[in-house]
Formats: C-alpha cells, sequence, structure tokens
C-alpha cells in the first residue's frame, strides 16, 4: 500500500519535472495517402504528430476487411520516411485494408484514425515516359506531331490496366495550356500553332478507375517558321481584287464621260432664248432681269387675249417638214411642263432649242419678226430678250450682235426661199390659237408638218442645228434693210416680214430698224406679229392685235407664185383691223396651223 | 418501328444468303460466310463485352458516390464494418499473378457465376430503392439499369464463351452454368443486406468483371489495345 502510493507519487513528480523539461507523449500520427502505381502493389504515408520531445517510433498496423489478424507493416524503408510499402505479397485486391498508424515514445504512444482502402481505388500510375514532339512538314503547313511510351511500371500488355492519356501544350508568351485528350493511344498531333515560337508539351496518363499520374518533364519543340497557307491565299486574292479595282478605276475614267451621261443625265439648258445662263451664274439679279426686259414690251394689257403658239417646224431625215405645236411656257426661267421632250438632253442637244442657239458664221442680216402670244401669261418666252442679246442659252458658239432670221433652213446654199414655196427644211411659224384655221392651204406656204402636240414647246428640230448653215444662207436680195449694210443688230432681234421679193424669199426687217416706216414709229411697241391666216394664195397673214390702235403694216408674203415671177412681188399690205373670221382657215382644235396640206410634192 | 426495320432487313439477308436447294435446317443465317453479311469476330465480342461491363461498373459507381454522399457518414468512420458481401464464396483471384494463372475456362467461369450471382439481388434492390421515398426515380431506374446490365453482360459473356469453344479455345471443363447457384444475398447472420452494402459489393464486382474480361480478352485475342 505504502509502495503503491510511492510509486504514483513518484511518477506523479516525474511527470511534472518532465513537462517542465518539455517532452510529451508524441502527437497523434495522421495517415496522409495511400497509392498504388500499378496495382500490384500500394505504399502508404503518414505525418508525425509531433514527437514530444523525444525519439518517437512509428508503427503501421493493417487488418484486412472481416479478419481480426493485424499485420505489421513489412516495408518501412523503400517508400521512404514514414511510409510503408506493401509488396506484391501482401497487396490483395478487392479487400478492404484498416490501417492505422501508431506513433510511440517513453513516455507513451498515440494512434493514429483508421483508414480503409481498397487498393483498387487507389491506383495513380506513374507518369509517361519518354515523350518526344517532332515537327512534321505537312502540305498544309506544318504540325507538331508528340509520341510517348507508356509508363514502365504499368502492365497494360496483360490488360491489367489500362491507361489514357493527355497531353497538354503551351507556347511561349501563352498564359494557358491547350489540354487535348489522346485516348489509350500514344501519339498526338497538334495543329494550329503558331510560326516561329516555341512550344512546351507535357503527357500525363490516368488508369480507367483511379487517379492521375503527374505531369512528365516538360518537352521543347520550336515551330519553323512559315506563312499559313490560308494566309497566302488571302494574299493571292488581295491582290487580284486589287488589279480588277485598278482596272475597273481605268475604264470609268476612261469612259468618264459616257458614264456621266449616264448616270447624271445632262439638266436640259434654260430654252429660253436669249436667256444668258453666264449670267445668271454671275450677275447681279438686276442684270438678268434686265436682260430679259424688251423695252417697250410687252404692253400690258395688250397680248391678254393673244394666244399665239409656236409652230415649229424642223426636218428630219426624210425632207419632211415636221411641225411643233408649242406653248410658251408660263415661267421661262423654270424647265417645261411634264411632258417636256426635252429632258435628258443638253442644251445643245435639245431639241426645242431655238434655232438662234444654232447659229453660228450666220449672216443675220435681217431681223426676225417672231410673232409671240401668251395664253393671257406675262410672260414669255424670252427669245426675243434673248435676241437682244449676245449669248444664247447653252450655245458656246452663239454669235453676238446678230440678228437672227427666220429659222428658216435652206436646204442648198442659193436655194432662195420661195415664200410658201417647197422645200425649207423647216421653220417655226408662230400660230395663232384660236383664229387660224389652216386649212388646205396652197403648196406655196411653209410645208409645215403640222404635229398636233400641245401643251408642248414649239421646239425648233434638232436637225435645225444641222441645217444652220444652209439656215444662214438666207439671201436677201433686194431687201432694204438686211445685207452687209444693216448695222450691226444687237444679238437677237425680231425681225419683221417686210415683203416678198419675186423670188419667193421672205424680206425682213428689224423692228427696231430706224429705217422703218415713220407710220409704225408709233408703235414701236409692237414687236412682233402674228400670223393670222394662210391664204390660198400663198399670203402669210399676219395679224395685229385688234385692240391695238396702230394700224400698221402687215407682213405678208405677197402672191407669189412658186414660178418663178417675172417681176417682182409688190408687198401688199394689208391692215386688219380685226380679227380675220374663221372662214378660210382651218384651226385645228388646239390653234395649230394645219400645215400638212401645204406640203408640196417633191 | 426500326425493330420492325431490322426484321424486314434481316429477312432480305435471309433471302440473300440461303441457299435454296439446301435441306430446311436450323443453320445459323449467315451459311455463307463474310460473303453474306458479316460476323462479328471474336475481338469484336470481346470488345463490346468489355465496353458493356465499364458502363455497368461506372454506372454502379455513380450509385454508391450517391449512397456515401447523401446518406452515410465519411468512409473512414469508426466502426464501419461491412459485413461480407454473399459472393464472397465464389473464389477470385485477388492479384494479377492469380488471375493469370487461372485457366481461361476457369476464369470465364468465375465471371458467369458472378455475373449470375448478382441477378436477384439486382432486381431485389432495385425493388427495394424504388420503395423507399429516400431515393429519387433517377437513383431507383439507374438500379433498375444496372440489373438490365448485368442480365444482358452475361448473355454477352455467354456468347464469348460459346464462340471460343467453337474456336476451340475452350476446352470442355467449362460446367453448364444453368445449375448456377441464384444466391440469396444473405449475410452470415441471415439478414437481408441493406442497399448500401448491396450497392458496395456490386461495385466491386463489377469492378472484378471488367477486370477479368480485359485479361481474358488479352490473353486470347491480344492484337489491338493490349
Amino acid at each position: 500500500m505504502r509502495n503503491s502510493g510511492a510509486v504514483l507519487i513518484l511518477t506523479f513528480i516525474a511527470k511534472l519535472i518532465l513537462q517542465a523539461a518539455g517532452v510529451s507523449p508524441p502527437g497523434k500520427p495522421r495517415l496522409t495517402s495511400c497509392r498504388s502505381p500499378e496495382k500490384e502493389t500500394f505504399t502508404c504515408w503518414w505525418e508525425p504528430g509531433g514527437d514530444g520531445g523525444l525519439p518517437t517510433t512509428y508503427a503501421l498496423y493493417y487488418h484486412l476487411e472481416n479478419s481480426e489478424t493485424v499485420y505489421e507493416c513489412p516495408d518501412y524503408r523503400t517508400a521512404g520516411e514514414n511510409s510503408c510499402y506493401f509488396n506484391k505479397n501482401d497487396t490483395s485486391l478487392w479487400v478492404n485494408y484498416n490501417i492505422t498508424v501508431v506513433a510511440s515514445n517513453a513516455l507513451g504512444k498515440n494512434i493514429s484514425d483508421p483508414v480503409e482502402v481498397d487498393v483498387v481505388y487507389i491506383v495513380q500510375p506513374n507518369t509517361p515516359e519518354n515523350v518526344k514532339a517532332v515537327v512534321v512538314h505537312d502540305e498544309q503547313g506544318p504540325f507538331v506531331r508528340v509520341s510517348w511510351e507508356k509508363p514502365r511500371t504499368a502492365d497494360t500488355r496483360s490488360g491489367w490496366i489500362t491507361l489514357i492519356y493527355q497531353i497538354r501544350v503551351k507556347q511561349e508568351k501563352d498564359e494557358k495550356w491547350e489540354e487535348y485528350d489522346a485516348g489509350m493511344q500514344k501519339y498526338y498531333n497538334v495543329f494550329s500553332l503558331h510560326p516561329d515560337k516555341e512550344c512546351m508539351v507535357q503527357v500525363r496518363c490516368k488508369p480507367d478507375h483511379g487517379f492521375w499520374s503527374e505531369w512528365t518533364q516538360t518537352t521543347y519543340v520550336k515551330m519553323p517558321n512559315y506563312i499559313p497557307r490560308e494566309r497566302s491565299l488571302w494574299i493571292l486574292i488581295t491582290i487580284f481584287s486589287i488589279f480588277i479595282v485598278l482596272i475597273l478605276t481605268w475604264t470609268l475614267n476612261v469612259k468618264r464621260n459616257s458614264m456621266k451621261l449616264c448616270l447624271l443625265p445632262p439638266v436640259p439648258g434654260p430654252k429660253i432664248k436669249g436667256f444668258d445662263k453666264q449670267l445668271l451664274k454671275s450677275g447681279k439679279t438686276e442684270d438678268i432681269f434686265n436682260t430679259l426686259v424688251i423695252q417697250g414690251f410687252p404692253p400690258t394689257t395688250d397680248y391678254e387675249n393673244l394666244l399665239v403658239e409656236y409652230l415649229e417646224v424642223y426636218d428630219n431625215e426624210e425632207q419632211e417638214l415636221v411641225l411643233e405645236g408649242k406653248e410658251l411656257s408660263e415661267d421661262f426661267m423654270k424647265s417645261k411642263s411634264s411632258s417636256d421632250n426635252d429632258s435628258g438632253r443638253g442644251s445643245c442637244d435639245s431639241r426645242t432649242l431655238l434655232l438662234e442657239k444654232c447659229m453660228d458664221g450666220r449672216e443675220g442680216s435681217g431681223s426676225d419678226q417672231h410673232q409671240y402670244s401668251q395664253h393671257g401669261e406675262t410672260s414669255w418666252a424670252s427669245t426675243e430678250s434673248s435676241e437682244s442679246q449676245g449669248a444664247e442659252p447653252g450655245s458656246p458658239e452663239s454669235t453676238d450682235g446678230r440678228a437672227k432670221t427666220w429659222p428658216v433652213v435652206f436646204p442648198q446654199p442659193h436655194h432662195h426661199y420661195p415664200v410658201g414655196a417647197v422645200k425649207p427644211a423647216y421653220h417655226s411659224v408662230p400660230e395663232i390659237l384660236n383664229q387660224l384655221s389652216p386649212h388646205a392651204t396652197p403648196s406655196n406656204y411653209h410645208q409645215l408638218h403640222h404635229q398636233d402636240i400641245p401643251q408642248q414647246e414649239l421646239r425648233f428640230s434638232k436637225s435645225a442645228c444641222r441645217h444652220s448653215q444652209s439656215y444662214n444662207q438666207f439671201n436677201l436680195d433686194g431687201i432694204d434693210t438686211p445685207a452687209p449694210g444693216v448695222p450691226p443688230l444687237p444679238s437677237l432681234e425680231y425681225v419683221e416680214v417686210q415683203r416678198v421679193n419675186p423670188e419667193n424669199m421672205l424680206l425682213l426687217r428689224p423692228l427696231s430698224d430706224p429705217n422703218r416706216e415713220p407710220e409704225r414709229s408709233d408703235c414701236t411697241g409692237e414687236d412682233y406679229s402674228k400670223v393670222k391666216v394662210v391664204t390660198s394664195h400663198n399670203i402669210l397673214l399676219l395679224q395685229r392685235d385688234t385692240s391695238h390702235q396702230c394700224v400698221d403694216d402687215y407682213s405678208q408674203a405677197d402672191q407669189c407664185t412658186t414660178q418663178q415671177p417675172p417681176h417682182p412681188c409688190k408687198p401688199a399690205v394689208h391692215q386688219w383691223n380685226s380679227v380675220m373670221p374663221q372662214e378660210g382657215m382651218r384651226v385645228m382644235g388646239n390653234g395649230y396651223v394645219d400645215s400638212t396640206v401645204l406640203m408640196p410634192s417633191f | 418501328m426500326s425493330r420492325s426495320l431490322k426484321q424486314v432487313a434481316v429477312l432480305l439477308v435471309a433471302l440473300l444468303c440461303l441457299d435454296p436447294h439446301s435441306r430446311v435446317s436450323s443453320a445459323p443465317i449467315c451459311t455463307h460466310g463474310p460473303s453474306g453479311c458479316h460476323v462479328p469476330s471474336l475481338a469484336d465480342l470481346f470488345d463490346r463485352v468489355i465496353q458493356h461491363s465499364a458502363r455497368m461498373h461506372s454506372v454502379s459507381n455513380d450509385l454508391h458516390s450517391e449512397f456515401e454522399q447523401y446518406f452515410l457518414p465519411s468512409k473512414n468512420h469508426i466502426g464501419k464494418i461491412y459485413r461480407k458481401c454473399h459472393t464472397s464464396n465464389i473464389l477470385t483471384p485477388n492479384g494479377k499473378e492469380n488471375a493469370q494463372k487461372l485457366a481461361r475456362e476457369e476464369l470465364t467461369e468465375v465471371i458467369l457465376k458472378l455475373l449470375m450471382a448478382w441477378r436477384d439481388p439486382l432486381f431485389q434492390l432495385h425493388q427495394s430503392m424504388a420503395d423507399q421515398q429516400d431515393f429519387n426515380s433517377f437513383s431507383s431506374n439507374k438500379a433498375l439499369e444496372m440489373g438490365d446490365m448485368a442480365h444482358e453482360l452475361r448473355k454477352g459473356v455467354e456468347k464469348v464463351a460459346e464462340k471460343m469453344r467453337v474456336l476451340g479455345m475452350l476446352g470442355n471443363s467449362v460446367t453448364g452454368l444453368s445449375a448456377a447457384e441464384a444466391m440469396l444475398p444473405l449475410s452470415e447472420s441471415g439478414e437481408a443486406m441493406s442497399d448500401y452494402e448491396l450497392l458496395y459489393c456490386f461495385r466491386r464486382d463489377s469492378n472484378k468483371v471488367q477486370n477479368y474480361l480485359k485479361i481474358l480478352k488479352c490473353r486470347i485475342v491480344p492484337e489491338h489495345d493490349c
């Protein structure tokens, strides 16, 4: 009794002393992991829990499931410190191992928690071996072929273990690895690598049920420098397309003008006779409008009732006179009505150009007398005004200071124009709308081929331009006023038909001619007359406005037959004070003179 | 629909293959060999069977981990005692050498025994999982699937054995398996095993089957993948 008490006290004191010295029984060890590299052996590792200051020994004990026999670890050394290696003989598959580790030192021992292990499920193979990466040059571009071998310890040959492989690739300066599954094969082709870069490759493997092995050491391979075929194809395509673009540009450049015509059809020039486009561009508005104003014209109220239309005659290829009715537009500044046939043509190409535009080199020896009328509008074709001007709208070759002759085209230079005779190429005849009735009038008259085109402008056909030459050949024999002696008139001016000489020529004289009869002086406001009627004797009856007080001469084509008259015809001046009744004339519905009947047979 | 098409196709093949002059007998359809139809080789048969067993094992693995995750504490819990699986009576090689020492016939027999032993317990497992409220239908479907797969696998292995026998690779020492024991999964104490224990045991046994089949294949047809 006393001894046990003494022993107790002694041990207590010893403990206290030992504690003061810092020694204690070992801490609890812990099994960290158990692994089998080939499903035939396995190893377990533990970590010590603290030795308590005294040298501690560790022992591993295990027992199989459903068996009470406890075995100790057969091999503490092979696998290193704090490990236990189970060799083939000690390894049984499909059996649970219950493993514990015991740490013991002088003061005591400590037992770890038990761990249940079935070897089949702790397989972690060794890394694959002999990894090789080779650059293979292919027609589609080089790629890297990675090949390796199975870990030496794994027995796949007998089918005991089935390994699947995985490789990962990283090119220099990339952040992430690219992983590829290679299945059970022992090679892999890596495509889509960038040229001229170093490439790092690693491989690992895993059994069908188990853990991945560690990655192998990095294998380096350098990609060659090459241009990807895709890129070269794109380069080729780019060059080709540039080439095509250049060709197109060159073609466009060559065909610049026709392209312009096609894409941007030229705006038809203003058809205002005598209107100066240049002035419009540069001049002041006052000047522009002044040019349109004729002195003394228009008489404000006189022409309200007049409805005169232009008859335009132009010559087509078949030598037919084409007369197109033309109504003066309201606004000489604007383009004409919707059915304007001028659209799309340049001013020089416009068929509605007044003939004056196309005349150059003309020996303007007389001024024409145009008769215009308005539909009660104040604005009217500014052709008169433009006559007094120099430039013609849109006509670069307009002549300045030239008197415009009657737009008659002579087919041949010396072919005189017989009044009412045949074969003038064309001319335009103003037409009296409501009062004229141009029925079958004698063929002496102008061969006017009437075209019933209401609401259209009177147009001078294009062919007028071509015949402008003959136009000019207006033989003014015997005429008083024209001929070189005529003082240079301002560009456009009205002329009036003075008389018709025996050779069936219209003798014109400008309205502003100082040589005019004085009786006309007080009627200088009258600048034009209109054809009232064409009588059966090849007489153009020009009419003055009825309301006008003046009694002016009426120019008329005198009775001159088509044959060469032996004597010059004397102009007979008829005075009309009133509007001619309707007989004797056939007015087409809209006032056009039907001149088809006047066409001579050639 | 596909089945009827298959039947039609088979009939057509039969018409092609059949020799009109031959006597009526229960000859297999493809008597004329490769010209008539494709006969799977032994290697193909093995591959199919191995794939099937791999699938079966993975399903059992999934179920087992599901079980462990939701219904049971951690693996290393003290006091976890596994009862013996009902198939522990069947002698199975527990190592590579042992497995390689076994003859082909024995190995085949072991496989077939194992598969046979699990026919009823799997059915039982499915029933009990379906009955319990704890399992969702997905899990019980997996159990059912497992049972079907085990059944098919057994049939497949039997076919392989038949083929091997025909080819003369297998002696006639393979005992008739029709007398295979239909074991009841009773533990030593006579109690029925729980679902978890059944799953645990089946996972292990399916792994065994897969392994044995692979060994058998690489021993018999070692050309590829070995």
